[in-house]
């Protein structure tokens, strides 16, 4: 673990040193993150292949004894092999975006700030007493913020950076709270002591849940949190955006399922159900949103809220199963949980290096002005797809294999709870069936709009295909994406030493049968193996190649009803989404407005302006009078902070003697 | 091994079996429908001879479409083919219920349809958008009633895989709880809006304003539409299928001899013939909902089923 955080380090400085040097200075920075990222990777596996937990001690402080360390549990290392898959295909592709895509004055800061962010979740990963978190927890969100401003010059990203970071700090400051009053119950810093379940009791510790859960959310970007996450994730470079959202994501999960799930005793059964109502909720918004969004890594982003919450869905079902004595139905949420933490770092950081490639080709992001990119770019487009399938979880892929497991829970778990509660459950796999349905809808909108047909803008038709440095990733994280999907037996296998180590939850054995299946555990009726399936669906095609075998002789224009086909009569992505939007109108509070500019009759328009938006409700019923709140409060606190020194002094007076008055008092 | 090419011999089997008899479905339907409006109707076989001659006709794609195009139609063949397998039709086992259950069949269906829509996508004609965008639509906001339904009828087996689903539901004969009642209720509905029945999609029309799944294969011809047309037929009937075994489990072998065989074909071509007079009838007597009033008809449905997993488990 030190190896890996001191060629990070060595990594920065190296950086910084050849600085002037663009070109140097990425194959520099991006080598040792990929470095660094493989000895995390290596370390990880260790851990989870042996079950011993690896720790050591990062400082000491001499005078207060405070000791600083770290300890890969098999739960980090899980985390941190998440993040070693993702992370360095992810830096091979920044060599080659970062090219093109970041002024090469800012190669360097962007370089450190990108080993800066992974050392940083590293280190949360890992930290093992309260003091080294926080900083690691600090360190990340303000890299994090220095990526999402590498365009300063544009005030969307500024704004961006800004709105990131006073959310975040609203986090920080609920887990600071919530750490200080753990640990001034404990009497200690160390985690080993803190999160043990039985430091608090009562309503204290309803207290601390509702804390850890608003401070981590706030990171996994669940709804009503997640106002940052959709303006941050496309402001930032797209090789950061995927790392954002398969990795930065992954921080807040992890928190939650250190805190919220395992480290505040067993669970009572409504903090289950409210994360599994937070999770739902999360999951069936944010594929709305992304379904009507315009700008393909907004939509992505989206995405990733909707992906937050099918995870913390299954983290409620766990909860909910501990709550109630269910070990083994515990097992297979988290192990549906964990599985799809992994899965959508793949898809995610795959789309978004797609996107990045889409974006760079055609100095666009908007959906409506691509068309057509597919015989552009014919690899972006073949990952692009790849993605897209495993994301609305289509078997045989990877996305698949996880929702199938979260079912698994949703039915055992209205089968094994008893009471009204368990209504709950077919509940959550309606929300759940209706999400990745809705993402179906989403991504072949995605996917069709922007690589079918004919090109929508002049920039899209003559978009150049990525370079092989940024494809390559891609194809190893589509591989990715297939492989997890037909061997989920292998996945799960490795999980079962994970969820070993976890309080209150059964090892799940039975879960995989052979590395080729899945199956559900007790008894084992239902299972599934994917391999089968893709075996199944490829003897399909082949008669269907079969018995339409004539070769393609003629090739016609699409009839256009008698008009001239264009770009301009192709359905849109607006159009696309139009049904579903009129659907769900009371999400979406749609307002458009239609100009038609006529100069002889107002039935012969010269020109249609159209302009449609939805409401943004979180913003305009929450936020906007939460900070008109905050300002009005400073605004009455700028009585007390004149600026006047005599003031000041008499402040300090007063304290004074307050506080000797108190002390007097108690001694 | 052996086990492994046993399943496979029967999943050949009977994917061919079902792949023969779904265009005759068709054929049914079509002659029944008209018999209501008191025409005489295209022959019985008609589906078998528009198949065959589309088969046999020049493959023309548009210049606009790529690879995915040419795809989209032979995915959808191959889903609705491997959806065939994982389900029990004559016997109370499906060829490859090892593979998987009921969400790996709702899983493969939906990947055909993720094919179909994009390639609908492909030819440029605002045509194929808007019959992809609505397929899509409709897909969406069946899938949670689906699976509610789904989750109904598995719980009182117990099971989520369609093997021993129907063999439990087998043992225990037809049951005529209410919950039964509601739960056939909520996926017959279903079952139309999946199929593209009236009232949520008209399959005899070519109008703009109210065409859905035809829009998004208008664009294709030749051996293309065979493969889009056969693979409807055998979705289809594959749902028919599907009802059968979870609401009437009668008849159906549950070992393999000549005289069971013999009753289960019989009891499965009656069963199936009912539910698709069934489907005519409603078809013949309802128009064809406005889109944007599929929500509240699917609504109900999901309603339904939420209360028969109320009234069973409560």
């Amino acid at each position: 673990m030190l190896i890996a955080l001191a060629i990070r380090l060595f990594t920065i400085v190296a950086t910084v040193a050849v600085a002037r040097r663009p070109a140097i200075c990425r194959v520099v920075s991006m080598g040792g993150s990929i470095l660094a990222s493989a000895i995390t990777g290596w370390l990880a596996v260790r851990v989870i292949t042996s079950r011993a937990v690896i720790d050591g001690v990062l400082a000491r402080h001499a005078a207060s004894g405070i000791v600083f360390g770290y300890a890969v549990t098999p739960l980090s290392a899980w985390f941190l092999m998440v993040l070693a898959l993702i992370a360095a295909p992810v830096a091979v592709y920044s060599i080659g975006y970062f090219a093109h895509a970041v002024p090469a004055s800012r190669t360097a800061t962007t370089g450190v700030g990108f080993n800066v962010l992974l050392g940083a979740v590293e280190l949360v990963f890992v930290a093992s007493d309260v003091v080294t978190f926080l900083f690691a927890w600090e360190l990340m969100t303000l890299a994090t913020a220095a990526l999402v401003a590498t365009d300063h010059e544009e005030r969307s990203s500024r704004r961006a950076a800004y709105l990131y970071l006073v959310m975040s700090h609203v986090g920080t400051g609920c887990l600071v709270a919530g750490f200080l009053a753990l640990a001034s119950r404990a009497g200690s810093l160390s985690f080993s002591v803190l999160l043990t379940g039985d430091t608090v009791s009562g309503s204290l510790r309803h207290v601390l849940f509702v804390l850890f859960f608003v401070g981590f959310g706030v990171k996994a970007g669940l709804i009503p949190l997640h106002v940052w996450l959709p303006e941050a994730h496309p402001a930032a470079p797209s090789s950061v955006s995927a790392l954002m959202s398969a990795v930065l994501i992954t921080t807040g999960l992890y928190g939650l399922l250190r805190l919220c799930a395992f480290g505040l005793g067993v669970p009572s059964l409504d903090w289950g159900l409210a994360v599994m109502g937070v999770g739902a909720l999360s999951a069936i918004l944010g594929v709305l949103y992304a379904l009507t969004e315009n700008d393909v890594k907004r939509m992505l982003a989206y995405s990733t809220i909707e992906h937050a919450g099918i995870i913390v869905l299954g983290v409620g079902v766990a909860m909910m199963a501990r709550a109630s004595g269910r070990g083994d139905l515990a097992a297979v949420a988290m192990a549906a949980s964990l599985y799809h933490v992994l899965n959508h770092a793949a898809f995610k950081g795959l789309l978004f290096l797609g996107a990045g490639g889409m974006a760079m080709g055609t100095g666009t992001r908007r959906i409506e002005e691509f068309g057509g990119l597919l015989r552009r770019l014919p690899w972006t487009g073949f990952f692009f797809l790849v993605g897209a399938l495993a994301i609305s979880g289509l078997p045989p892929l990877n996305g698949f294999a996880s929702e199938w497991l979260l079912f698994q829970a949703l039915l055992r778990g209205f089968a094994s709870i008893p009471g009204l509660v368990r209504l709950n459950f077919p509940i959550g796999g309606a929300l759940l069936a209706l999400t990745s349905a809705l993402a179906a809808a989403c991504f072949v909108r995605a996917f069709g709009i922007s690589f079918l047909a004919l090109p929508r803008s002049r920039a899209a038709a003559e978009a150049p295909e990525s370079p092989a440095l940024m494809l390559v990733p891609q194809g190893y994280l589509a591989a990715l994406c297939v492989g997890l999907g037909l061997f989920p037996g292998i996945v799960l296998q490795s999980l079962d030493r994970v969820l070993a180590s976890l309080p209150g939850v059964q090892s799940p054995v039975a879960l995989a049968p052979s590395s080729l299946a899945m199956a559900s555990p007790r008894d084992v009726t239902d299972g599934v193996v994917p391999l089968g399936l893709a075996v199944a669906i490829g003897g399909g095609i082949i008669v269907g190649l079969l018995l339409a075998a004539r070769r393609v002789s003629r090739r016609v224009p699409t009839w256009g009803c008698g008009g001239e086909l264009t770009a301009r009569t192709e359905y849109t992505a607006t159009a696309f989404s139009k049904p579903l939007m009129m659907m769900f109108r009371a999400v979406y509070r749609p307002t458009r407005e239609v100009e038609a500019m006529a100069e002889v009759s107002p039935y012969f328009p010269t020109e249609v302006r159209f302009r449609g938006r939805i409401e943004p409700t979180f913003e305009r019923y929450i936020y906007t009078p939460l900070a008109l709140a905050v300002l009005r409060v400073a605004v009455g606190l700028k009585v007390l902070q004149a600026g006047s020194l005599h003031a000041y002094l008499a402040y300090v007076l007063v304290l004074g003697v307050l506080l000797l008055i108190w002390l007097g008092g108690s001694i | 091994m052996g086990e492994a090419l046993r399943a496979a011999v029967f999943a050949v089997l009977q994917a061919a079996l079902l792949l023969a008899a779904a265009p005759l479905l068709h054929g049914v339907i079509k002659k029944m429908k008209a018999a209501f409006q008191t025409r005489q109707g295209p022959p019985l076989l008609q589906s078998y001879y528009d198949i065959a001659k589309l088969l046999r006709k020049e493959p023309i794609r548009s210049e606009t479409t790529t690879w995915v195009y040419a795809a989209g139609p032979r995915v959808y063949f191959a889903t609705a083919v491997a959806a065939t397998t994982l389900v029990p039709v004559f016997v109370t086992a499906a060829p490859l219920e090892a593979v998987g259950g009921i969400l790996l069949l709702v899983g493969t269906l939906a990947l055909g349809r993720f094919a179909l829509a994009s390639a609908a996508l492909d030819t440029g004609s605002p045509f194929g958008g808007m019959g992809s965008s609505r397929e899509m639509t409709i897909a969406a906001l069946a899938e949670p009633a689906l699976m509610l339904g789904l989750f109904a009828s598995a719980l009182a087996a117990g099971s989520l895989n369609l093997g021993t689903l129907v063999r439990g539901l087998a043992e225990q004969g037809p049951s005529l709880h209410p919950s039964d009642l509601l739960g056939f209720a909520s996926l017959f509905i279903i079952l139309i809006a999946e199929s593209g029945r009236v009232p949520v999609d008209n399959p005899a029309t070519h109008l703009e304003l109210t065409m859905i799944h035809e829009a998004m294969v208008l664009e294709y011809a030749g051996p293309d539409l065979a493969l889009v047309e056969w693979a409807s037929a055998l979705k289809e009937l594959l749902y028919l299928t599907l009802l059968a075994d979870l609401f009437a489990p009668i008849g159906i072998a549950t070992t393999l001899t000549p005289a069971t065989a013999l009753i289960a074909v019989t009891a499965w071509s009656m069963k199936v013939f009912l539910f698709a007079f069934g489907v005519t009838l409603v078809e013949s007597t309802n128009a064809k909902l406005r889109l944007f009033r599929v929500p509240e008809l699917v609504a109900t449905s999901l309603g339904l089923g939420f209360l028969a997993l109320a009234i069973r488990f409560l």
